[in-house]
């Protein structure tokens, strides 16, 4: 389970990115940070692994607070997914997806094996794709191995940043799906951002609405429609609708 | 011919080129050691990088010969450890900038990647900055590698050898064929160098090892440094010290001489001499880049003499304001002065005044009707000057002659001493500052204008010897005698035009010379 409490962060003195924020991620779920960009949701991820501190509040995994802790070890053991995803170019696919592992300095043999394991479970054939090199991927190939080398160190929290925006709608749509069914398999707690409603209707287990630097509304996708808390989460909610009543008078 | 030439001068080549890698190896190397873990350092600290920086850029623009006079004066040496030292400051900046540049191109989304996963700064320097930045880096060694073997043919202004020694010699006797002997051997070393290097770049990336049949297998990567090893070696044979038995036996004499043809062979009589005379080891450190390095290197004692001109000591070394005009009194205060701020001494003059002089081209002289410097005072707008880079700059000379005579000319550009005669003989300058011994007066149909205000002192020839070498070996003293006033201006015009114009070599020259003058 996570903790954030009371966090607030600014960068420059007169702007504050995150205001008095709270939030507890329960152990398995998937929780969906939405909201637009600027609103602070990326910040947010970047304090669970701590790249980014908060000015003030406390961040806490399995009741330790990670401010006390060695951030290096705390990155290490959280899985991380970022939208470039940042496959290394002058590393072959096997190295990249065991690149944590190596970084805990983990045997060969067994990054080989679990390189192996990991290529599998995102739907790529280690023999196939082991030796390739990054740019000789498809984007959508890519992003797999981005969660495969996310997924390496078997880590129980993994954190996404918008993974599958720079891709094509019907590969997004695919990537998406086979989360849900990686989700299913693996139970991992994991916290995804993303600006795009549909998304994280599709992936959520709970959403967390963002604006401007503070929580808007928690809750899981039926709470939010049928209660929404805030003039923005009730202005975040128009859009999908009007699009569905324009669709259904087309038909 | 040209066969004949090279195999001729075979065994030096190699030598030369062996001496040239070793130059170019190690200060190449030795900016390598110092350039990336300097560049890695000063990444993120941006105020030392800008003087870092700032500082290899300065460097960069300092004339070479500018920064090995300096370094002779400042480390007390000729030879190669100023070479190696100002070599590797030249190939510092393509180093450290290009590790800079490599390092920062990072993407921003690897390094966030990277970061995110739970690398250390370190590792995120050794795992993913660095072997990405690694083609920028490598590129930049070739430059300094290359920059290098280029600027390593000056070193031969110092008396450092290698492959300059040739174009040195070649520019100071006006001889095309030394001049090429040097630059091509050097311009395919620096070819070869940065082949080496790619192949390395190549072998290292095992991505590209895979579209290279020879360095597919598992001893690809070591295959790679073969060329870079072969250069290795051969230069490394170059530092093994010629042990010859006369040279622990006998005394050693250490002579110098300036980079033209007369110094040459000035400096060759006084060798001869010693050598026939007192059966002494002549060390023969000739070819050095003027007068300040063979002033420097003499009182440091890096050469024991060298052929200088008393008005050249006068006003280039002792910066004296006398006004003396008759060769023996400035004779007389050289000599004093030297002795007693240096501890130099004067032995008597070769017998001949090689005085500063204008010429002109002997058509234009009898078509404007001039025969005296103040001759020109309508004319000098109108022409080109081409002077010597030290005539241009020295109080007495250029600015000098301005004040003295009131003329000064519509351009002046630098010319190198060996090529300011063919400049002024087909028509690119009007006018230079000639040696009044060049052979090349007589032999392109020059017109020597006359000094009517006596602007130029008498610049009379003779070894200047440390006091010490003499008070040890009165017998050096006693041998350079026999070369005093045995030769005067025609005459040394005469074997200056030998060299110059009939290409022979200075110690066959010598040798006659001695012959009919029964010094053998």
């Amino acid at each position: 389970m996570i903790k954030l409490i009371d966090i607030n962060k600014s960068f420059t003195p007169d702007v504050q990115v995150i205001r008095d924020l709270s939030l507890e991620i329960h152990g398995g779920e998937t929780l969906v940070l939405l909201g637009s960009s600027g609103c602070g949701k990326t910040t947010i991820l970047k304090m669970i692994n701590r790249i980014i501190e908060p000015s003030s509040g406390t961040v806490l995994i399995e009741g330790k607070n990670i401010l006390e802790q060695d951030p290096i070890e705390v990155r290490r053991s959280i899985g991380y997914v970022i939208q470039e995803i940042g496959l290394f170019p002058h590393m072959n696919i096997e190295a990249n997806v065991s690149v944590v592992l190596n970084l805990k300095g983990r045997p060969e043999e067994e990054r080989k094996r679990r390189a192996n394991e990991v290529l599998e479970l995102v739907g790529l054939d280690p023999e196939q794709f082991s030796s390739r090199y990054p740019d000789e991927l498809s984007g959508g190939q890519q992003q797999r191995i981005g969660v495969a080398r996310a997924l390496a160190a078997n880590p129980s929290l993994l954190l996404m940043d918008e993974p599958f925006s720079a891709v094509d709608a019907v590969t997004r749509e695919l990537l998406q799906l086979e989360l849900l069914k990686l989700k299913k398999q693996l139970s991992k707690t994991i916290v995804f951002v993303t600006h795009d409603i549909f998304e994280a209707f599709t992936l959520a287990d709970r959403i967390a609405i963002l604006h401007e630097g503070r929580l808007q509304q928690v809750g899981t996708k039926e709470e939010i429609i049928s209660s929404p808390e805030t003039e923005f989460v009730e202005k975040l909610l128009m859009k999908p609708k009007k699009q569905l009543s324009a669709f259904q008078g087309l038909m | 011919m040209a066969m004949d030439f090279i195999v001729e001068r075979l065994p030096e080549l190699l030598l030369r080129t062996r001496e040239h890698l070793l130059l170019s190896g190690v200060s190449t190397g030795a900016a390598v050691l110092i350039g990336v873990p300097l560049g890695i350092y000063v990444i993120k600290k941006t105020w030392l990088r800008s003087f870092v920086f700032g500082l290899a850029g300065i460097v960069q623009t300092v004339p070479s010969l500018a920064m090995l006079a300096f370094l002779l004066i400042l480390i007390g040496k000729i030879g190669i450890v100023p070479a190696i030292i100002a070599l590797t400051l030249y190939a510092f900046l393509p180093i450290i900038q290009n590790t800079v540049t490599g390092l920062e191109g990072v993407p921003p989304h690897l390094i966030e990647a990277s970061q995110g996963m739970g690398m250390t700064k370190a590792q995120q320097i050794k795992m993913v900055r660095l072997p990405l930045a690694l083609p920028v880096i490598v590129a930049g060694i070739k430059t300094a590698a290359i920059i290098s073997v280029g600027i390593a043919t000056l070193s031969a202004f110092i008396g450092a050898g290698g492959l300059g020694e040739f174009i040195n010699r070649g520019l100071s006797l006006s001889d095309t064929r030394l001049i090429l002997l040097g630059a091509i051997p050097s311009a395919i070393l620096a070819l070869y160098v940065s082949f080496a290097i790619s192949a390395i770049e190549w072998g290292l990336n095992e991505r590209k090892r895979r579209q290279v049949k020879l360095l597919k297998g598992s001893s690809g990567k070591l295959l790679s440094f073969i060329p870079l090893i072969i250069l290795f070696l051969i230069g490394i044979t170059g530092y093994i010290p010629q042990t010859g038995p006369s040279r622990t036996e006998k005394p050693t004499v250490t002579i110098g001489s300036k980079n033209f043809t007369e110094q040459l062979i000035l400096a060759e009589m006084m060798a001869r001499i010693i050598e026939i005379k007192t059966g002494f080891h002549v060390e023969r450190r000739l070819n050095l880049g003027g007068t300040m390095i063979c002033h420097e290197a003499l009182l440091k004692g890096e050469i024991d003499m060298y052929p200088e001109y008393t008005g050249t000591g006068l006003l280039a070394v002792l910066k004296s304001k006398e006004p003396f005009t008759t060769p023996g009194e400035v004779y007389e205060f050289v000599s004093r002065e030297y002795e007693k701020q240096f501890d130099l001494k004067w032995l008597p003059p070769f017998g001949f005044n090689n005085t500063y002089a204008f010429a002109v081209r002997n058509e234009a002289a009898v078509k404007n009707g001039w025969k005296k410097a103040s001759d020109l005072t309508a004319a000098a707008d109108s022409l080109k000057a081409g002077f010597t880079a030290e005539f241009s700059e020295r109080p007495d000379g250029y600015p000098g002659f301005q004040k003295a005579y009131h003329i000064s000319f519509g351009k002046v550009i630098s010319l190198d001493p060996a090529l300011m005669y063919d400049a002024l003989k087909k028509g690119q300058v009007d006018i230079i500052t000639a040696f009044s011994t060049d052979s090349r007066i007589p032999g392109y149909n020059l017109f020597i204008l006359e000094d009517d205000k006596s602007f130029f002192p008498p610049y009379n020839a003779a070894p200047v010897v440390r006091k010490e070498v003499i008070e040890k070996y009165p017998e050096v003293q006693k041998a350079l005698a026999l070369l005093s006033n045995l030769i005067d201006e025609k005459t040394m015009q005469g074997l200056n035009f030998e060299a110059d114009q009939n290409k022979r070599e200075v110690k066959e020259i010598v040798r006659e010379f001695f012959k009919e003058k029964v010094l053998l």
